[in-house]
């Protein structure tokens, strides 16, 4: 801080409130981002006080993280400067609901988990069914715009976004959008806050439209011999009349996580498996279990199995958390969301497992069908690997996702701060619209306070 | 205009693709609003190169540049306020590539929107937005408003199906946003781009979704005796979170005009109609085909019945969307407005669009996307009573208010433009459109894109525009 510390806390002790403003050392510890510290946790009560926070940060030149779950700060560069944690947990409201307009609006620290469980008790629910889903909150999730399985049938956040409320880098307040389900009135700027990492905004508000949950649901899970032919699999069905909310793609490393010995439900790991879930009425899950099977069967699938709940729940719940899982079991793992067109799947995958195998780490992917693949580097256990081996790593997928055959785009979401330090950058090489993407930030955050180097380009 | 910059237009684009002629500029002072505009010079470019020339050109002669596509926009949009150029895209209207595997299709900006559906039905699919006026709108002109369309109900609007755009920067550069791929990480300019009516690029290229078209389709036609046990029937099946693809609601009185005009086998004595579509599997179809029917009659519907076959369900259809040219055959003029609200609020607001008819003895018809509480009030006139048009302006900032009021927006579909720009600050505070003002800035520095559009200049705050004389062409739609 270049003010001194002590006057610093003071005048945050006066916006925020003495209790919601710490420069206790595990508080502090706790919000690091990649490594780095902040001087102090600043816990606002609402949007005055955060534009407050931020006006103070402006004057003082301080740079501001804005965070809630801690459960997506492993995503992008370590920030370039790094001095107040700005933890959203105490704005865990919500704000509006109207289940008869499937509408609602929340503030940013209400955690995914206990908003699902609001929305279930009128029958509805919001597609963000995203990994460490009993801590991640809504703030975060549209700030590092993170992916459901359910993004398949409804879309991702800025398809189900209606608006928002933020305060921008020079502390103003400001909105776009608004509550209803259509709408054109005047920029979608809450479109560009989301995946932006608190690079362009504090996100203070978000409307939603909600959607009813339906009455039978029924999953299925059929296992193939080759990358092709599950995808082949999954393309035929996206060609067909079948409507199926989550189509997943696992390889044999994904199968380890997903069908563990001890589950309720046997499926043989075989070396790779497509999960279909289906929801709706019971005359729509039972045609899904007939057709599916038949095109697998014609897909030249090895088994179809159809799960009763027992062993469907648990198995979608793995699917939500694999991450999470990989996580627990390879904590030094790294993982990497790749977005690529449904053709360029197995050999996306092919090429990654090729990286994997050459700098002996294990590899488990898991890929939504529609496009989005979670693929994971990990350490193998018991053997010690270095850092830098893993920083290579990086690089190397990197640089093929650079390539314009490669039809992929890679973000890193997890890896230890370390390997990124070493990687050097974690964006790879700027895309076109980089110039776009400055001028952006420029109009939010002309002071550079939000998330300083976080994000691609050194934004 | 500088005749210098007229020849240097032609050296560009060959004397072809230039009209600066009084009577050729006519035919572009005027789209689908009733906005009036005269450009000063039209151009047809073929390629991105082409319209990057343009722009350097219209940089170096300091003029203002405003790109349009068929003109069939309701805000004014694709009008020259300032004058300048306006680039036309149609002849940029080839469909470059289906990717059928990964269902995209890249196209280019002047292709009509229902001539990709067309190109592609042989495959089983479609370009699901799907405006009025499909038929004649282009797919640039779709993205600049990001339009809608009946079936946006259950597939959303032109922003949830643009995956990647080819833009040309006010400086003549070219760039790609976006791609082929379902998501791209990073700031979502594509999410920012589509919708902006033409304020921050020109967009020369555009990758879309292509939708699987479902196995069943189901039209049910429920007929009133009264207004209230319509919307009712709407809020109860929005609160039974059943999701038809389509429901839309017709006004008696617009229905009397457009029976007379289609003969599609709307009842001419009833309150008002609902038109009700559901697609999807057969099974679930006829599932929430069954709700719906439950509904309609709990509300009292004296009739509730479905399409026979194809052709039955077509002339509905045809019925609904050529409602506004029916409105044409029985008033000189219509003023067609565009508000939103939350879909529980329909029965109040309809009863207070009928006060607000009363309050200035105005004729208005109700046909709008009743499912998402997006409406379309027809506001009948008289171009040539110039006390009638002004009454029709207000009774339109009337209804505007109302929907701002029970927590709606200014429009749902047909863009803010050059019509409802002053009244932006009904909704957004001045630091809200100080921070828009700053977006357009970093795209549009000096603001020679698409002048006098979507931003309010500030002089006649919380009004709606009246224009000059009321364009004698604004029956279109």
């Amino acid at each position: 801080m270049s003010r001194s510390a002590q006057a610093s806390l003071s005048r945050l002790e006066e916006i925020a409130g003495g209790d919601h403003v710490s420069m206790n050392e595990a508080e502090l510890r706790a919000r690091e981002v990649c490594g780095v510290l902040p001087a102090v946790v600043v816990r606002p009560a609402d949007a005055d006080e955060i534009a407050e926070t931020l006006r103070f940060a402006v004057a003082e030149k301080l740079a501001v993280v804005p965070m809630g779950g801690r459960t997506k700060l492993g995503i992008g560069s370590p920030p370039a400067r790094y001095d107040i944690a700005l933890d959203l947990s105490r704005m865990n409201r919500v704000l509006a609901y109207d289940p008869h307009d499937l509408t609602l609006g929340v503030e940013p620290g209400v955690r995914i988990q206990d908003l699902l469980g609001t929305l279930a008790e009128k029958n509805q629910f919001l597609p963000l069914v995203v990994p460490f889903l009993d801590r991640a909150t809504v703030g975060g999730i549209v700030a590092a715009n993170s992916s459901s399985p359910l993004r398949h049938a409804y879309g991702a956040v800025r398809d189900f976004c209606l608006g928002m409320e933020f305060v921008t880098g020079e502390g103003t307040r400001a909105k776009s959008g608004g509550r209803v389900v259509k709408n054109v009135t005047g920029y979608d700027l809450h479109k560009l806050l989301v995946g932006s990492l608190g690079t362009l905004a504090v996100i203070t508000r978000v409307n939603f439209r909600t959607f009813p949950l339906l009455p039978a649901q029924g999953t299925f899970v059929a296992t193939f011999r080759t990358a092709e032919e599950a995808s082949e699999f999954c393309v035929t069905v996206s060609h067909s009349v079948l409507t199926p909310q989550i189509v997943e793609i696992a390889d044999s490393g994904a199968a380890q996580f997903l069908y563990p010995a001890d589950a309720a439900e046997s499926i043989t790991p075989r070396p790779w498996s497509v999960i279909h879930s289906v929801v709706g009425h019971s005359a729509v899950v039972n045609r899904h279990a007939r057709e599916l099977g038949r095109l697998a069967g014609e897909a030249n699938a090895e088994e179809f199995q159809a799960l009763d709940e027992s062993g469907s729940v648990p198995l979608l719940t793995r699917i939500r958390e694999f991450p999470q899982l990989v996580l627990n079991s390879a904590p030094s793992a790294l993982i990497f969301r790749v977005n690529l067109v449904p053709s360029a799947i197995p050999s996306v995958l092919r090429r990654f497992r090729e990286l994997a195998s050459r700098a002996g780490f294990d590899f488990a992917a898991l890929t939504r069908a529609s496009g989005i693949l979670c693929a994971a580097f990990a350490p193998p256990k018991g053997i010690e690997t270095s850092s830098a081996s893993s920083a290579q790593l990086v690089k190397e997928v990197l640089h093929f996702n650079a390539l314009p055959e490669a039809g992929a785009q890679s973000m890193l979401e997890w890896c230890p701060a370390e390997v990124k330090r070493l990687a050097g950058d974690v964006w790879g090489p700027p895309r076109a619209d980089l110039p776009l993407i400055r001028k952006l930030k420029n109009a939010f955050d002309p002071q550079d306070v939000l998330s300083p180097g976080r994000f691609a380009g050194g934004i | 205009m500088q005749p210098q910059l007229i020849r240097e237009l032609e050296a560009l684009l060959g004397p072809q693709a230039v009209l600066s002629s009084p009577e050729d500029l006519m035919l572009y002072e005027y789209d689908g609003s009733v906005e009036l505009g005269a450009p000063r010079c039209i151009v047809f470019p073929t390629s991105a190169q082409d319209v990057s020339g343009i722009v350097r050109l219209a940089n170096r002669y300091e003029t203002p540049i405003v790109g349009r596509g068929a003109g069939t926009g309701l805000s004014g949009g694709a009008i020259a306020r300032n004058g300048g150029i306006v680039i036309v895209f149609s002849r940029m209207n080839r469909i470059l590539e289906i990717d059928e595997v990964n269902l995209r299709a890249v196209v280019q900006p002047g292709v009509v929107n229902l001539d990709l559906s067309r190109a592609v039905e042989h495959l089983g699919l479609f370009f699901a937005p799907d405006p009025s006026s499909q038929k004649s709108c282009t797919i640039g002109g779709n993205v600049s408003e990001n339009s809608g369309g009946p079936h946006t109900l259950a597939y959303g609007v032109t922003t949830n199906h643009v995956t990647g755009l080819e833009l040309v920067l006010t400086d003549g550069e070219i760039v790609r946003i976006g791609g082929r791929t379902i998501e791209t990480s990073g700031y979502d300019l594509a999410g920012l781009l589509v919708g902006s009516e033409g304020t921050l690029a020109l967009v020369t290229e555009i990758t879309v979704r292509l939708m699987r078209k479902p196995e069943a389709v189901k039209t049910l036609l429920a007929v009133y005796d009264t207004l209230d046990d319509t919307t009712e029937s709407v809020v109860e099946i929005t609160v039974r979170a059943i999701t038809p693809a389509a429901c839309e609601m017709l006004d008696g009185f617009t229905l009397r005009a457009v029976e007379d005009y289609v003969h599609a086998g709307f009842p001419k004595d009833c309150a008002a109609v609902l038109l009700i579509e559901i697609e999807g599997l057969t099974e679930a179809v006829e599932a929430q085909a069954a709700e719906i029917t439950d509904v309609c009659r709990q509300h009292r519907a004296r009739e509730v019945r479905a399409a026979k076959n194809d052709q039955e369900r077509a002339l509905l259809w045809r019925g609904r969307k050529e409602a506004f040219g029916a409105m044409g055959r029985i008033s000189p003029m219509y003023y067609v407005q565009d508000g939103v609200i939350p879909r529980t609020r329909l029965p109040e607001t309809l009863r207070r669009i009928e006060e607000i008819s009363r309050k200035y003895d105005l004729a208005i018809g109700n046909i709008f996307h009743a499912g998402d509480g997006n409406l379309h009030p027809l506001i009948l006139f008289d171009e040539r009573d110039r006390a009638q048009f002004a009454r029709v302006v207000a009774a339109g900032g009337e209804i505007m208010r109302h929907c701002v009021e029970v927590g709606g927006a200014l429009t749902g579909e047909h863009g803010i433009g050059m019509e409802k720009n002053e009244l932006m600050p009904l909704i957004f505070t001045p630091d809200d459109l100080a921070l828009m003002e700053r977006v357009r800035a970093a795209f549009n520095p000096a603001g020679r894109l698409n002048p006098g559009k979507v931003l309010p200049m500030g002089k006649a705050c919380g009004e709606i525009r009246v224009p000059p004389i009321p364009a004698s062409a604004a029956t279109r739609s």
